[in-house]
Formats: C-alpha cells, structure tokens, sequence
C-alpha cells in the first residue's frame, strides 16, 4: 500500500516575498562591497540600513506575471476585435490621431529607456528589495513598451506619421525635449534618476503625463489605446507607490539626504513639468473631442492632489515644495497654447499635422481660459483663419531658437507679462547659453557642465550633422515622409478619412 | 555646484564656436509679434555686413507674416542694449554680434 505524504503547506505571502527577496542577497566574499556596488555613494547619499526599503505590495514573480498575463489577454482580445471591424472608422476624427503619433513618438521610447534603467538598478542598488523592486519596474517598462506598439501599429496600416517612431525619437527636433530629460536622468547616479522618474516623473507628474493620453483615447473612441492605458495605469499606481517609498526610505535613512534630495526635487519637477508642456497643446488643441484643458488638468492633479496632500506630509521631513512652482502655476493659463503656436508653426517638420482651431474649438477654449485666451491668443489664430481663407497657410519660414536646458523653442512669456517672450542667458567657460525660463536658467547654472553638451537638433542642423542643409534633406534624415507632416486640412490622413466616411 | 560624477568631468560645449568656422549662429526676436512662437536662430557668417544679413535671412523668415514690412523695421537691440546698425555696413562682428548673439527688433 502506498502512502501519500501531505504536501507542505504554503507559506503566507508575506514570508514567501521574504524568501523570494532579501533572502537572496548575501554579502560578497572574494570582491569588496564597494566594488560590487560602486555607483552608490558619491552622489552623497547616506544609506545605513537597506532593509528599511519595504515594498508595499509584496508582489511576487510567479504573481506578477500571473497578473499580467491576465491584463495583456484582455488586451490583445481587445486589439482584435478592433482590427476586424476596422475600428479605426469610429474615431472622432483622423485629427484624433496626432495625440497617439506624439505618444508613440515621444512616450513609447522613454517606457523602453525606463527599462533599460531600471534593469541597471535591479543589477547595482545595494539592497535586495529596491534590487527586486526595480526589476519588476524594468520588466512594467518593457511590458508597456511593447503593448503600445502593439496597440498603436495597428492605425500604421492605414494613416501616416506611425512609422519610424524609434528613429524619430532619436533625432526629430520636438522629440529632443522627451529624449533629453530621460538622457539627462539616466546620466545621473541612482539616487537621483530614483527620485527623477519614480518620484518626479512617476509620482509628481504621471497622472498629468499618463491619464490625459488615455481620457483623450477614451473621448475620441480609441478603445485599443484606453485599453492599454487601464493595463498600464495598474502598473503605475504600483510605481507610484514605489516612487513614495523610494523618497520616504532615503530621507529617512539621514538628515543629510534631505538638502540633497530638496535639490533633485528642485530640478526634476521642473524638467518634467517642462517636458509636460507638449501635454499641455495636446490637451487643449489636438483632440477633436477635448476630455479638460490643461489649466484643469493642473489644477486637479498637481495643485490639490501634490500641492494640497503630498507636499503637507513631506513638510514632517522637511522638504518644501519645489523651487519655482510658482512660475509653474503662474503659466497654467498660458502654457497650451503657447506650445500649440510651436506645433503649429513647425509642423512642416513634424510627423504629425496641425490646424488652426475651428470656431467651435476657439469657443471651448475660450470657456476655459476666460483670462487669456480672447485677450492674448484668440488674434493670432483669427489673423491664421485669414490666410487659410485667402488660399495660404503660414509657417515658421525658418528654426526655432532653444533653450539650452528643456530644448524646447523658446516661447514662454514673461510670468508678469504675457506678450514679451522670457529670455534668459548664462555664460560659462566664455559661451552664451539661452534658456527659457528661471527654471531652466537654475538648471543650467547648477550643472553647467553637463548642460553645454546639450544635442540641441536645430544647433545641429546648422553645424550639418543632420541630412543636409535644406528642409527636405533633414525630413529625410528625420524618416519623415510626404503625407506625415503639415496642414491637417486636405492632408493624405483628412483625404482618406473624408473617402472613407462618404 | 557642480556635476557629482566618478571620474573627471569635463566635456567640450556641443555647440562652441570652433564648430561654425568662420560662421556663428545668431538669434533674431520679433518683439511682441505672437505670429512667430520664438525668436529664429540663423547660421550666418561673422563678417556679413548687417544689411545684408538682414537683407537675405531675416527678411524671408520674417516674411512668413504676411503683414511684414521691411520698412517699418526699427529699434535694434542686442541683448535689451541698444544697437546702432549705422548704414548697415558694418559687419556682425564689428557690431559685436558674437556666437549665439540675441537680436531683436520692433515692426
């Protein structure tokens, strides 16, 4: 007779997660720790205890990809089902799809660097479970890369501005300002891309980055890119969370982290408000069915969820609200359509198209900008509408000049005045350099250093690193092609579109 | 405060003068015209006589406003300071128009 022995019991999950992390760390025999880990302690950073990291969700391997496998089926099914019945038909325009050529352009690329990073910090921070921690990022980042290709590929098929995106992304002058604030995090040590992507990118900023994307998808009947924004947002609730306890751990571990962290906090709230100033035209000009504008977006995301309820709580360890928010706040009225006008301007060089708004749309903007938009911003657009009317479209006949720092045109105004353009300059090593803002001008100055070696696309083109000296050389080199850039109205996406809704 | 790196760092300024030869690039800003998002940046050589710099690049870009008028050009500032332009024969670099200069103008 045979006996059948009881199998083990489970372990609870809180011990499991124990086993599966900390308990695989040991400490290194035949290198020193220092050699092991060499990134982590000339950023000034004092870690005495790596243990005091816990990870509020305890989330396994075999869990984690359990969990995902769900989602990314949902997904998929989803993807499908729009594809068979040609679900790109039910958008609310092909306008709709300059949002999404922007994310693909500018956000898919920076989830794979996300990745790529996080993978370098599961390799080299000290402890196992911010080791375990950035794993599972790098493993999100890579899972979100790849969905939103998936997801997005499919409208390649049939409208232009979806190819090339990688090679855009690495070249193209309006993507230089995503490319550049992750080349600058990733350039930095540990500690501070921690608390430049998780906490200010992934916790500051994410929802105002992330969710208009989606509620505009949701808005204009993109089901697939929804779909793949609710599967990725359950994953970005989680590095949140993570970006909170990467804060809270460092400036626990000792009172002198808390100026150098302040600093960071300084800095990277401002290179990622900056970069979600391309957020900010998007919302309030590129969706034909627009979900809020960008001065709500503000208000409900940064002012009271970070300003009103995380910066409260981050006052018991001293640390302040970021340097130059006030400018920030100060522009809520004005950024969307400042950087709309460069969209606008520029989009002959761009892999996507813009217009001036319609009537309809000047009306809504008008309603949410009661302040600014009839007063400084309506004019231009009416003084646009008359040279379509006449036959024309205007364009910016030239380059833009940049600012050194968010590599964005420089076409911020004045925080007190609304019709002068705010110049800044630094000079270091006996050069000018030009930023946009008191923000960028802090940035620069502080790391001088690493600002002047800045790729800034339209110094590039001059110096003829870029294709050629005439526009079309250059769109070449950038992949654009025909049909991808320029006017909406009559382009190759509007033709077919208004063909294919007879 | 400076960089906090594991090894010396120091790197040559992406955009130094020495890359444009006997060219710079110049910053020219149309004051309070919204028509334009930005002032342009133009590669130009250091010794063009301002007339003509104006003549062949900043009048086609500026004429991207259909309400240019090149007579109307006036007031001439380098950084905020006041440039007397003279006849226009002077070169850029005479008029202290150096590397990465800013320019601007009412119309």
């Amino acid at each position: 007779m045979t006996t059948v022995q009881p199998r083990a019991k489970k372990l609870p999950l809180k011990e499991r997660y124990s086993l599966l992390t900390r308990d695989l760390d040991w400490e290194p025999s035949y290198v020193s720790r220092e050699r092991l880990y060499p990134y982590t302690s000339y950023e000034g950073i004092k870690i005495h205890d790596w243990d005091g990291w816990t990870d509020p969700f305890r989330l396994t391997v075999d869990a984690y990809y359990k969990y995902q496998a769900e989602k990314d089926k949902r997904l998929y099914a989803v993807l499908d089902s729009f594809a068979q019945s040609q679900g790109h038909l039910s958008l609310s325009d092909a306008s709709y799809l300059n949002a999404i050529k922007i994310f693909i352009q500018g956000v898919t690329p920076l989830e794979y660097a996300a990745h790529r990073h996080f993978a370098f910090l599961a390799r080299y921070l000290e402890g196992p479970a911010p080791r375990f921690a950035a794993l599972c990022q790098s493993v999100d980042e890579l899972r979100h890369a790849q969905t939103q290709i998936h997801t997005i590929s499919n409208y390649n098929k049939y409208y232009g501005g979806f190819h090339s995106w990688s090679k855009m992304h690495d070249r193209v002058w309006y993507l230089s300002v995503p490319k550049s604030l992750f080349d600058d995090a990733m350039t930095a040590g540990p500690f501070e891309f921690l608390i430049s992507i998780s906490f200010s990118f992934e916790y500051l900023l994410t929802n105002l980055l992330f969710v208009p994307f989606m509620s505009g998808a949701s808005f204009n009947g993109d089901l697939p890119t929804m779909t793949f924004g609710f599967s990725a947002q359950s994953d970005e609730s989680r590095h949140m969370t993570l970006g909170l306890e990467a804060i809270k751990f460092l400036l626990e571990q000792d009172e002198d982290n808390v100026p150098i962290i302040q600093d960071w906090i300084d800095k990277w709230f401002w290179r990622a408000y900056r970069m979600s100033a391309l957020v900010a035209g998007m919302m309030d000009y590129m969706l034909p069915k627009p979900v809020m504008s960008w001065r709500e977006a503000f208000e409900l995301y940064f002012e009271d969820q970070m300003l009103g309820g995380l910066f409260p709580d981050l006052d018991f360890y001293g640390i302040k609200p970021p340097r130059h928010v006030d400018l920030a706040i100060g522009e809520k009225d004005h950024l969307g359509h400042q950087v709309y006008k460069i969209l606008h301007n520029f989009s002959f060089a761009a892999a996507f198209t813009t217009s001036t708004p319609t009537d309809e749309h000047m009306a809504w903007l008008s309603e949410q900008y009661p302040s600014t938009f009839d007063r400084h911003y309506r004019p231009t657009w009416e003084k646009h509408r008359r040279i379509e009317a006449a036959g024309g479209r205007a364009f910016f006949q030239g380059l833009p000049q940049l600012c050194q720092v968010c590599q964005v045109p420089m076409a911020f105004t004045e925080p007190s005045d609304p019709t002068r353009i705010s110049f800044r300059h630094s000079e270091y090593r006996g050069e000018t350099f030009h930023t946009c803002s008191d923000g960028c001008k802090w940035i620069f100055d502080r790391e001088p250093e690493k600002y002047v070696q800045a790729w800034l696309p339209v110094h590039q083109i001059y110096q003829g690193n870029c294709g050629g000296p005439t526009v079309p050389d250059v769109l070449n080199w950038y992949g654009i092609k025909e049909g991808d850039n320029g006017e909406y109205r009559g382009s190759a996406d509007n033709t077919s579109w208004l063909e294919w809704h007879k | 405060m400076t960089v906090k790196a594991l090894y010396d760092y120091t790197f040559p300024s992406a955009d130094r003068a020495e890359n444009f030869g006997d060219d710079q690039l110049v910053f020219v800003h149309w004051a309070g015209n919204p028509f334009f998002c930005s002032a342009a940046a133009f590669r130009a050589p250091k010794a063009i006589p301002f007339a003509e710099f104006i003549q062949t690049m900043v009048e086609p870009w500026a004429a991207s406003d259909p309400d240019f008028d090149s007579a109307a050009v006036r007031n001439w500032r380098l950084f905020d300071q006041p440039l007397d332009t003279g006849d226009g024969g002077k070169t850029l670099l005479d008029l202290g128009v150096t590397h990465k200069a800013l320019l601007s103008f009412d119309a």
